[in-house]
């Protein structure tokens, strides 16, 4: 006579310490990526800190529904942009309004091929002077800007991020990037770095 | 594909987001067009530089920790 099979053991869950070594493993690595993000949105330390720390358990507590394998790391800038925007940007006195479309591209490498063959443009200009320009940019460009440029996330990545086309990744990236390089140039000719163009 | 072409597609191309078709003619393109190379060499040197800059500062230890204490009291 055949003995019954036992019947086979229900999916367990996780425990919680399963949950939190696999949340240590998938979503910790990245908490130096929400940091930057979260201090170019809000413009200081501590409050980028809260924000990463509630990001960060906001991410925890639904870990559940994350699935393994899957890009961790613009979920949680996702999350982490979502509270920025319901919670943090509303305390700002001044909500930002800049006509995109009004803003004048400038191409750097135009100007410096006239007289800086060598790029030392580049060398004589510090790590705080490049985050100041960054942060000067309107937060359009800027959000395009940090999650490509510093944060290396592809355009499909910063369009679900942002919550907008691939077309409008790319030229944010585009307008972006110019007006970096324009206001970096600015600051190498007040520096007497470099030679403004002449008028 | 000329130079305008060529320049339009710049940032992708650094990007890494081009079909491989478009990839290989602009490589295709710059192999004898030393203007156009010129033009990326400066835009790859700018987004390494903007990368390396931006980058270089991390979330603070103790961040790290205060995390890691809550995730314990969930």
């Amino acid at each position: 006579m055949a003995t019954p099979s036992s019947p086979s053991p229900a999916p367990s869950l996780p425990s919680p310490e399963e949950r939190r070594v696999s949340f240590e493993r998938e979503a910790l690595v990245h908490l130096d990526s929400l940091y930057r993000v979260a201090l170019r949105l809000t413009g200081n330390a501590a409050d980028a800190e809260d924000l990463v720390q509630e990001a960060m358990l906001r991410a925890y507590r639904s870990w559940d529904r994350f699935t393994l394998g899957t890009n961790a790391k613009g979920w949680l800038l996702t999350i982490l942009r979502h509270l920025f925007i319901n919670e943090y940007r509303r305390k700002r006195r001044h909500p930002e309004s800049v006509d995109l479309d009004t803003i004048e591209p400038f191409a750097l490498f135009e100007d410096r091929q006239q007289q800086d063959p060598q790029r030392a443009f580049f060398d004589r200009i510090v790590d705080d002077e490049v985050l100041r320009a960054v942060d000067q940019l309107p937060e359009a460009f800027r959000e395009a800007v940090m999650l490509s440029d510093v944060e290396g996330l592809s355009y499909e990545e910063i369009a679900k991020v942002l919550e907008v086309p691939v077309g409008t990744v790319k030229s944010r990236l585009y307008r972006g990037r110019r007006m970096l390089q324009a206001k970096l140039y600015d600051y190498a000719v007040s520096m007497g770095y470099i030679k403004g163009r002449s008028t | 594909m000329n130079c305008r072409e060529c320049v339009d597609h710049l940032y992708e191309y650094l990007d890494r987001e081009l079909t491989p078709d478009l990839e290989r003619e602009i490589r295709d393109h710059l192999s004898h067009c030393p203007p156009c190379v010129e033009q990326y060499d400066f835009e790859d040197l700018f987004l390494k530089f903007v990368k390396a800059r931006g980058s270089a500062e991390g979330a603070p230890p103790a961040l790290r920790r205060r995390i890691l204490e809550e995730l314990l009291d969930e």
